[in-house]
C-alpha cells in the first residue's frame, strides 16, 4: 500500500463518518434544497419555469406535436388563415406557420442558450481567474471589456455579422464575443469581495495553487448570481435573434427561426391583412423570454444570500 | 481608448468579404472593365496602401473632420451622416425624455403605493416591456393605428410639402412613442427599487419625525436621493437606445442612422458601416461623461477630480 494511513483517532473516524454521510447525499444544511423550496413557492416563477420546459419540449419532440415539414412548400394552400388543418393557417408560399414555429423554438432556443452559455464560459472563467489574481492581467482584461461594452450592441454585432457572414455558428459565436462582457464584470465583482475572505486566506496558508482556490473553492460561492444572469442573458440572446433575424441579418432565411417567420412582417400588406403569419410567433417569443425572465427573477430572489429569510 | 476602437473598427472592416469596387460599379458595367482600369479605380480610391498607411491617413482626416467618401455613391460620409442625423436625435432624444419622465413617475408611485394592485400592475407591465421585443410591439402599433385606424401615418418622416417644422410630427408619434415605452418598462423597474431603497433609510425616519408633510418627504427627501442610480442607468441605457433606434427606424422606416446603417451593413459599404459604428461610440463615451457630470450636480458627496 503507497497510501499512508492515518492514525486511528477520534476525530478522525468522526470526519471519515461524516464524509461517509455526504457521500450518500445526506447533507443537514443543504443549501440547495432551501433555495429549490423558496422557488417552488413563487408562483410566477413557477409558470414561467412550465411555460419554458413545454415549449422547449414541444420543440425537441417537434415530429411528433405537428405532422407538417416546416420547410414543405405547398402553393396549393399559400396564406390560408387558420383552420382545423393548419391550426395557425400557412405562410406566403404555403408553410405550415404552427410547425415553423415548433420548429423555430429549436434554433431560437439553441442560439440564446448556445450563446449564453459560452459567453459564461468565457466570462466566468476569465473573470475568477483574474479578478482573483488582479494586478497586469487584470486590468487589460478589465480594458478590453470596456471597449466590447462601449459599442452598443446591436451595432457591433452587425459589424461582426457583416465581416463574418451570416450562418448559424457564426451567430452563437457573434453573441458569445459581443456578450461575454457583463458576466466577467460580475464574477469579477464577485471574486474581489470573496478573496478577501478568511477561508480563501486559510487556504493560501495551506500553499493552494491559485487555479485550485478560485476555481474550487471560490467560484463555488459566486455561481449563484452567475446562474441568474446566464438565465437572464438567455432571454436576451433570443430577443437579439429575433431582431436579427427581423432585419434579415441573423439565422440566414430558410432555417426557421422565431425571428425569422417576422421578417415577412416587413412586408405592409401581410402585416395588415395576414396576422397569423406573423402574430403568433411575436407572441411567442414574448411570452418564452417573459417565462425565462420570471424563472430567473425567481432565481435570484431564492439563491441571493441577502434576501434568505 | 478611442484610439483603440478606432483602430479595431478599421481592422474589422479592412477584414470584410467582397470587394469595395465591385458595389460601385452596376454588374454589366463590371463584365467589361479592364484590369488595368480597376487597378486604377482601387488606387484612385486608395486602396492598394499598405494598411498602417491607410489607418493613419484615415485618423487624421477623421481629426479633421474628413470621414472619407461613401464608396456607393462617391458623396462624402459626412454629408451622408449629417444629413441622417437630425431624424434619429429627434426619434431617440424625444423617446429618451419620455420615458424618463414616464418611468420616473410610474416607478415612484408604484413604490410609494407598494404591494397595492397599481404596484402589481405596474411591475407586471413592466417586465411584459422588457420582455416583448420592441419591433413586435412597433409592429402591433403599426397595424392597429396606422393601418386599421389610419390615424398616423405609415413610417417615412419628410414628404414633399411640407413647410413647416411641426408638419412631420405625426410621424414622429409612433417611432417614438413605441421606443419610450420599451425603455419606460426598465427605468420603472429600477425608479421602483431605488425608490424603495432610499425610502428605507434613517433620514426619512428623520423628515417624518420632524413634522415634515408626507409629499415632501416623498418627493423632496426620498425622490432626490432615489434619483442619482437612475440617472446612472438611463446613462448606461444609452446603448441600448441606440441599438433601439436601429431596429425601430427599420419597422417604421423613419430615414435616421440607423436605417442608414443596416443599409450599408448589408451592402458592405465599409467607410459608412465604420463611420457610423465609430460616431455611436463616441456618442456613447459622451454620454457616460455627461451623466458623470450630472450625477455630480445631484450627488454632493460625489466630487469631480
Amino acid at each position: 500500500m503507497t497510501e499512508e494511513k492515518r492514525p486511528k483517532n477520534r476525530l478522525n473516524k468522526r470526519f471519515d463518518k461524516l464524509r461517509d454521510r455526504e457521500i450518500h447525499g445526506y447533507n443537514p444544511n443543504d443549501s440547495g434544497g432551501r433555495a429549490f423550496k423558496k422557488l417552488k413557492s413563487n408562483r410566477l416563477a413557477v409558470i414561467g419555469l412550465i411555460f419554458v420546459i413545454l415549449t422547449i419540449s414541444a420543440s425537441i419532440f417537434a415530429p411528433f406535436v405537428t405532422q407538417y415539414d416546416p420547410q414543405k412548400v405547398d402553393l396549393r394552400s399559400m396564406l390560408k388563415p387558420p383552420s382545423s388543418d393548419h391550426i395557425l393557417g400557412t405562410d406566403k408560399i404555403g408553410r405550415d406557420v404552427f410547425a415553423r414555429i415548433i420548429y423555430g423554438g429549436r434554433i431560437s432556443i439553441l442560439v440564446g442558450l448556445g450563446s449564453a452559455l459560452g459567453a459564461a464560459l468565457i466570462g466566468v472563467s476569465i473573470g475568477a481567474y483574474t479578478g482573483y489574481r488582479g494586478g497586469w492581467w487584470d486590468s487589460i482584461f478589465l480594458r478590453i471589456s470596456e471597449i466590447v461594452m462601449s459599442f452598443p450592441q446591436i451595432i457591433l454585432v452587425l459589424l461582426l455579422v457583416s465581416i463574418l457572414g451570416q450562418s448559424l455558428m457564426n451567430l452563437i459565436i457573434i453573441f458569445t464575443l459581443t456578450g461575454w462582457g457583463s458576466l466577467y464584470r460580475m464574477t469579477r465583482a464577485q471574486m474581489l469581495s470573496l478573496r478577501e475572505e478568511e477561508y480563501v486566506q486559510a487556504l493560501r496558508a495551506f500553499g493552494l495553487s491559485r487555479t485550485m482556490i478560485c476555481y474550487k473553492h471560490i467560484l463555488p460561492n459566486a455561481l449563484g448570481p452567475i446562474m441568474v444572469n446566464i438565465t437572464l442573458s438567455t432571454a436576451m440572446f433570443i430577443l437579439q435573434e429575433a431582431g436579427l433575424s427581423f432585419l434579415g441579418l441573423g439565422v440566414p432565411l430558410n432555417i426557421p427561426t422565431w425571428g425569422n417567420i417576422l421578417n415577412v412582417a416587413q412586408d405592409l400588406r401581410i402585416l395588415q391583412n395576414y396576422w397569423w403569419v406573423w402574430l403568433p410567433s411575436g407572441i411567442t417569443i414574448s411570452f418564452f423570454v417573459l417565462a425565462v425572465n420570471f424563472v430567473g427573477d425567481g432565481l435570484r430572489d431564492s439563491t441571493d444570500p441577502t434576501l434568505q429569510g | 481608448m478611442i484610439l483603440v476602437i478606432s483602430f479595431l473598427i478599421y481592422l474589422g472592416l479592412e477584414l470584410t468579404p467582397g470587394d469595395a469596387v465591385s458595389f460601385m460599379l452596376p454588374p454589366d458595367a463590371l463584365m467589361n472593365i479592364k484590369p488595368a482600369e480597376l487597378e486604377q479605380i482601387r488606387d484612385s480610391l486608395g486602396l492598394n496602401q499598405p494598411f498602417i498607411v491607410r489607418y493613419f491617413l484615415w485618423l487624421g482626416g477623421v481629426i479633421q473632420g474628413d470621414f472619407g467618401y461613401s464608396l456607393a455613391s462617391g458623396v462624402p460620409i459626412k454629408d451622408i451622416v449629417l444629413d441622417r442625423l437630425p431624424a434619429t436625435l429627434e426619434l431617440s432624444i424625444s423617446a429618451l425624455i419620455l420615458s424618463s419622465i414616464l418611468g420616473v413617475i410610474f416607478g415612484t408611485i408604484s413604490a410609494l403605493y407598494r404591494g397595492s394592485i397599481t404596484d402589481n400592475c405596474f411591475t407586471f407591465f413592466g417586465m411584459l416591456g422588457v420582455s416583448v421585443p420592441e419591433f413586435i410591439f412597433g409592429l402591433i402599433a403599426l397595424v392597429i393605428f396606422a393601418l386599421n385606424l389610419r390615424w398616423l401615418p405609415v413610417g417615412q418622416r419628410i414628404l414633399p410639402g411640407y413647410d413647416s417644422y411641426w408638419d412631420h410630427m405625426p410621424h414622429l408619434i409612433m417611432p417614438a412613442g413605441v421606443l419610450a415605452l420599451m425603455m419606460t418598462a426598465g427605468v420603472m423597474r429600477y425608479s421602483r427599487s431605488s425608490m424603495l431603497d432610499s425610502l428605507n433609510k434613517e433620514f426619512i425616519r428623520t423628515a417624518r419625525s420632524k413634522g415634515v408633510p408626507e409629499w415632501r418627504v416623498n418627493f423632496i427627501h426620498g425622490l432626490r436621493v432615489a434619483l442619482i442610480p437612475i440617472v446612472v442607468l438611463i446613462g448606461f441605457r444609452f446603448p441600448m437606445l441606440i441599438g433601439g433606434t436601429v431596429i425601430i427606424e427599420q419597422v417604421f422606416q423613419w430615414p435616421g442612422v440607423g436605417e442608414l446603417f443596416v443599409f450599408n451593413v448589408r451592402s458592405q459599404n465599409y467607410p459608412l458601416v465604420m463611420m457610423v459604428a465609430f460616431l455611436s461610440v463616441i456618442a456613447v463615451l459622451l454620454a457616460s461623461f455627461l451623466i458623470d457630470l450630472f450625477t455630480a450636480l445631484l450627488d454632493p458627496r460625489v466630487k469631480l477630480e
